[in-house]
């Protein structure tokens, strides 16, 4: 352990919770376009969230060990296990995105930390301060074009691509884990602002909210 | 009916017009008719409207010019509700749709019978360039009063007064290539780099792609052109690496190849989008491009010549004349007298006699014409007039005849008799003006070429010109330069060339044109009729001569002492023809003369495209805590923070009546001070360190000590910027040996964690340290009063002893369930607890506190409570007490300065400068108003003596004032020079209605000044 105060946020009781995007279905609520919506959002809520900070040799043996995929050693990457639900992101030399299913972010800090032992580094738990938003659809693409400053285009942002950049005017993390969809990660206090500005953006294609 | 009866210069046949449709439109209240494919213009010409406007300064009737961007003339306001008002639209890129509702943006009352036309005639006479700045600029205090005045008199058209229905958006885009133009150089150059496998966007200003090909009278492979521009396209749409975009204007062109592209989506079918579906589309979209390479493919304009009376309405531009007879089926006349200086401008007598009527004579001011299209007018019969020129058009509405002559180009001047030729129309070309507006934007200065007598583009990296606007114009010549364009481009994008087969044109000979710009009269240029050069602006040649002997000899001079190519206009028809006039004025060559700047935008973009969808709602990020649900529910007021919308204060209904501000700040105050009220705290920022280095780091970045912070415990931090002044403070807790927590103030939270990782990366990359945000993961609820541990007692597991949870600890337990960390810090004064649960549990944790709160008062408080409260005990703010300005012994916070750390810190070599040492900065003290019914007002300037001349000396100002329910009175935080030693002493704040306030200096702080409340 490197000496650091872990703290398991979650509680397993059956104590409600509010996702970010709580306050937004109630004032803006969750259009349902039917089958003629072009475009599908649906936020993958309550995930866990942990930014793991260090030197990429020096984590990168512990994170596959421990979560059986490779550190993306190469920017602007993001690498998943078989089943999708667990995610490794390129965010900078020393910084990486970790998204696991809820719930397993306390047990995989805990590992970590047993198997990174005195080494320098840092795992920080952000479980509560950010959601995924998932687009899809066939104007998912153009939609994103109009928010997203960086080029969405599939020979420039092919799956397996993510970048931190600039959406409307809130930054969030884009990223492609598979060929029609793409992921926003975006902080909890701007996630009212992105799901209004998607749907008012997507609405010439008919957008369609699952909860 | 296939075609109206109104529609008397409307052709039977030819034109790319759909005949077989027709279209109702008002212009002026005036109803009308036209066909798909029209544009305004052309659908006014065809029903032989002659005036379409008043011009800007001497309210001249005015009719249209040309057949594009480059009309100076007919610029209407559409719209038949206020809501769907346009201004500033060129008729002649405006396509005709069914109701669609125009009128003249100039003329009151109405264009025919024009009462500012008498004014114009006189006024003009007043009104000679360089007016405004000698007229009207002094008094500059009565500028508002004339330019109210001109402004309604000239019109320019209004915005609409209604919201607007229709929304708007941005577009990111990134290619390879952009190509800007869709005629014959466009379209080949885009064929050429998209068969290399470049991603391409091809944009078109037009209704159509194909710029002049669709009118041409030339053929490629043996066919019509526009048989050519339909395959071209049809293979470009089909390539998934192409994006077209007809009807975008490429509106200005910035730097590292970043190009803004306005696109009309729905303007050509109504006057709102119409809905589809029950969607309304997007109406206009800004597409942000980013290219790799660009591509100017922009043409040509045609250069009118400048004679007099050339602004009457029936003179065209000769390539206009042809546009209108073979894209719109429209011949804007009967008898036509065209004036020439080149071969090209033969076509329009070519068209106008094909379209069955009468050209009186082609003037060309050549002695001995000569080419295949002289021929074909030879051949036709028409009457050529040779070495001279159309020195004057006749007519007031309309032109009635043209005065020509022979006339001497070197010596500038009339050489023989005048001949009066009646006719309706006179068309004039003198040669064309590559559309280098684009390339312009980039700041490279044109290039003039003495052999195609115009300027072409300057360039800069990874832009490439060509066709027209590199002032090639030969149809095979364009589009082997075009070809070469895009293989160039795509090369520069790391794509191959591929082989494009040039479809095989006929040459023509031609013979030279010569530099003709201004005609001579018979009277000199001041005193014979108006010739004019800018028709939009009504800068007239005279006006420059005048110019050039008021003594203003860089162009750029007399294109702000006339206005020249201001505006709307940039310049597109008159700036050449203008230099040239310069020129010969003083007796230089033109590039001697140089060219103005054209500016973005090329033509005007509506304010919805520009501003797209960060408008109302949306138009800047609003941050909201995970309890935002809850204060919106309570009917809280709320404050924006930086993003963040923070409650504010919570007005309650009282006997039916909502409290004002003063009287709910006044409840939770006491009900802070004397029970327990909770705020939101979630917004301040929170930064997670870790590290074996990280004390050491906060050591290095805060003013004072942090080598014996032990787990557990919490402190106090202040941060400076280099220069000693105070930029951030904020409470930093250690949670693990190796682990902090540090919180920022809620508006600095991402500015400071920039900080840290720049001075961690550029300074000290040795520390072993890392930081992230954790500001959004958790929630912050602060509860802080009396009763506060009693409440708190009754849902943690936390053991809140006073000896076992001191004042600035923190504990780690469940809170109603929850995961929690509680901090056991105040800025309030009064006993705290501060409650950090993750985000998504907050809102059960609030609820749970307000259901075991009731009977303990619990009452919700805002900001404005917090800082009544903070500022009852001192406490600053940062960004309220100091402005960058201010030191930590400014804020008499020596406590917090650590002297003698080991290290040297942020800010400490600053603190040791002479004017950092100053007895008499500016400190912060406390204000007790004499009157205690008195609130300062914040930002009020102090004075020691008011009885002082003005100006007094200021010597400080208000920072903070609020009333006070707990002490009763009004009571302030300001800063005063010298003012620690001042204690005591009275000052005074004269305010702006002569009242003087008197207060006097004290301790900042009211409350509480032993802090035992908070240690309880």
């Amino acid at each position: 352990m490197s000496n650091a105060a872990t703290f398991d946020t979650r509680t397993d009781t059956a104590i409600p919770v509010e996702s970010p995007l709580a306050f937004s279905y109630r004032h803006s609520g969750a259009p349902r376009a039917g089958s003629s919506s072009r475009v599908q959002l649906r936020e993958r809520a309550m995930l866990g969230h942990l930014i793991l900070r260090g030197g990429a040799i020096v984590l990168d043996e512990a994170v596959r060990d421990v979560l059986g995929i490779s550190l993306p050693g190469k920017p602007q990457a993001l690498v998943q296990d078989a089943s999708g639900e667990r995610s490794i992101q390129w965010l900078s030399p020393d910084e990486w995105l970790v998204i696991v299913p809820s719930g397993e972010e306390f047990p995989l800090e805990t590992q970590l930390r047993e198997r990174l032992g005195d080494s320098h580094y840092a795992i920080s738990d952000v479980s509560g301060g950010q959601t995924v938003l998932e687009i899809t659809g066939e104007a998912a693409r153009e939609l994103l074009m109009k928010a997203v400053i960086y080029d969405v285009h599939p020979r420039h942002f092919p799956v397996g691509k993510g970048v931190t950049t600039v959406f409307a005017k809130a930054t969030t993390i884009l990223r492609r884990p598979s060929e029609e969809r793409w992921e926003l990660v975006v902080r909890r206090s701007f996630a009212d602002y992105c799901y209004r500005w998607l749907l008012d953006a997507a609405a010439e294609y008919g957008v369609n909210v699952e909860q | 009916m296939s075609q109206s009866k109104q529609q008397v210069f409307r052709l039977k046949t030819g034109g790319r017009i759909d005949r077989s449709r027709t279209l109702s439109f008002t212009f002026n209240g005036q109803r009308y008719q036209g066909h798909p494919g029209d544009t305004l213009a052309s659908a006014l010409l065809a029903n032989g409207v002659d005036i379409v406007n008043r011009s800007f300064k001497y309210s001249r009737p005015r009719g249209i010019v040309a057949a594009g961007a480059e009309e100076p003339n007919a610029i209407v306001q559409l719209g038949s509700t206020e809501a769907a008002q346009v201004p500033n639209v060129r008729a002649t890129q405006q396509a005709l749709f069914d109701g669609l509702a125009a009128c003249s943006t100039n003329g009151w009352p109405n264009v025919q019978r024009d009462l500012m036309g008498l004014i114009g005639k006189l006024g003009g006479q007043f009104m000679p360039p360089g007016f405004y700045y000698k007229t009207f600029m002094a008094p500059a205090s009565m500028w508002l009063t004339y330019e109210k005045y001109i402004r309604k008199a000239a019109g320019l058209g209004r915005s609409p007064m209604e919201a607007d229905p229709d929304s708007y958006d941005h577009l990111h885009q990134h290619c390879d290539v952009l190509v800007v133009g869709a005629g014959a150089a466009g379209l080949s150059a885009a064929l050429a780099a998209a068969r290399g496998g470049a991603r391409v966007i091809v944009a078109d200003e037009q209704e159509e792609m194909g710029g002049s090909l669709l009118g041409s009278r030339e053929t490629l492979d043996g066919k019509s052109a526009d048989q050519w521009v339909a395959r071209v396209l049809e293979e470009l749409a089909g390539c998934e690496n192409v994006t077209l975009l007809p009807r975008t204007t490429a509106n200005g062109y910035h730097d590292h190849n970043f190009v803004t592209l306005h696109e009309r989506r729905t303007e050509h079918l109504g006057e709102t989008a119409p809905v589809v579906n029950g969607r309304r589309p997007v109406r206009s979209r800004m597409h942000r491009v980013r290219a790799g390479q660009v591509i100017l493919a922009t043409g040509a304009h045609e250069r009118p010549l400048v004679y007099a009376g050339n602004d009457v309405p029936g003179n065209l531009l000769a390539s206009a004349v042809s546009t209108y007879i073979r894209r719109y089926g429209v011949v804007p006349g009967r008898q036509l007298v065209l004036s020439t200086s080149n071969d090209d401008g033969y076509r329009a007598a070519l068209d106008w006699k094909e379209a069955g009527c009468e050209v009186v004579a082609v003037v060309d001011a050549r002695e001995a014409p000569a080419g295949d299209w002289v021929d074909a007018a030879r051949a036709q019969g028409i009457k050529i007039i040779t070495g001279s020129a159309v020195i004057e058009a006749k007519g007031s509405n309309r032109v009635t005849a043209a005065r020509v002559a022979k006339i001497d180009i070197g010596a500038y001047r009339v050489s023989g008799p005048v001949q009066e030729l009646a006719c309706d129309t006179i068309a004039s070309s003198g040669g064309y003006s590559p559309v280098i507006h684009l390339a312009s934007h980039t700041g490279a200065r044109p290039t003039w070429r003495d052999d195609i007598l115009g300027f072409v583009p300057g360039l800069v990296k990874g832009v490439h010109a060509c066709g027209g606007a590199n002032g090639t114009y030969a149809l095979g010549d364009v589009l082997a330069e075009g070809v070469e364009a895009g293989v160039k481009a795509a090369a520069a994008t790391g794509h191959a060339a591929q082989p494009v087969n040039l479809p095989s044109v006929e040459r023509l000979q031609q013979g030279p044109a010569v530099a003709l710009f201004q005609i001579p009269h018979e009277k000199s240029t001041l005193r014979g009729p108006k010739q004019f050069v800018d028709l939009q602006n009504d800068v007239t040649a005279a006006g420059i001569e005048l110019a050039t002997r008021e003594g203003f000899e860089s162009i750029e001079h007399i294109k702000r002492y006339t206005a020249m190519g201001f505006g709307t206009d940039q310049g597109k028809l008159g700036n050449i023809n203008g230099m040239a006039i310069a020129a010969r004025c003083l007796n230089r060559s033109i590039p001697e003369v140089g060219t103005t700047v054209f500016r973005p935008n090329y033509t005007p973009v509506t304010f919805g495209a520009i501003v797209g969808r960060h408008c109302r709602d949306l138009f800047d990020p609003e941050r909201y805590t995970a309890l935002h649900q809850w204060h919106v529910e309570r009917g809280a007021e709320f404050e924006d923070v930086g993003q963040w919308k923070r409650p504010w204060y919570y007005p309650q209904k009282v006997n039916g009546k909502t409290e004002t501000m003063h009287e709910a700040v006044a409840r939770e105050c006491l009900a802070v001070r004397e029970k327990v009220g909770i705020l939101d705290a979630s917004t301040l920022g929170k930064i997670d360190i870790q590290g074996p280095d990280a004390r050491e780091f906060l050591a290095r970045v805060y003013t004072n000590k942090w080598e014996k912070l032990a787990v557990g415990k919490c402190r106090y931090g202040l941060m400076c910027k280099d220069d000693g002044m105070v930029t951030d403070d904020g409470v930093t807790s250690c949670l693990a040996e190796n682990h902090f927590l540090m919180t920022t103030t809620t508006g600095g939270a991402a500015a400071i964690l920039e900080w840290l990782e720049l001075w961690h990366q550029t300074e000290w990359p040795e520390l072993d340290v890392y930081f992230s945000s954790v500001t959004d993961h958790w929630a912050t609820m602060t509860i802080t009063g009396p009763e506060a541990r009693k409440l708190l007692a009754e849902m943690t597991d936390i053991d809140l002893d006073r000896d076992s949870f001191k004042f600035m600890e923190w504990r780690a337990g469940k809170v109603a369930g929850v995961p929690a960390r509680v901090y056991r810090i105040s800025f309030t004064g009064e006993l705290t607890f501060e409650i950090n649960v993750q985000a998504n549990y907050a809102m059960h944790v609030w609820q749970t506190l307000f259901k075991h709160g009731e009977k303990y008062g619990l009452t919700p408080y805002g900001t404005e409570t917090m800082h009544v409260l903070r500022a009852e005990k001192g406490f600053i703010i940062v960004g309220q007490e100091t402005d960058g300005s201010v030191t930590p012994e400014d804020l008499g916070m020596q406590w917090c300065v650590g002297y003698d750390k080991p290290f040297s810190w942020i800010g400490k070599r600053a603190l040791t400068r002479t004017d950092t040492k100053r007895e008499n900065r500016k400190q912060l003290v406390g204000l007790k108003p004499k009157d205690p019914t008195v609130v300062l007002e914040e930002g009020a300037q102090i004075v020691f003596d008011p009885k002082h001349a003005i100006p007094m000396p200021m010597v400080g100002h208000v920072t903070s004032s609020y009333y006070s329910p707990t002490l009763d009175s009004g009571f302030a935080l300001a800063v005063v020079k010298g003012g620690l030693k001042k204690m005591g002493e009275t000052v005074y704040l004269p305010m702006a209605d002569g009242q003087v306030h008197e207060a006097e200096i004290v301790s900042t702080v009211f409350y509480d000044p032993k802090g035992e409340r908070q240690n309880v």
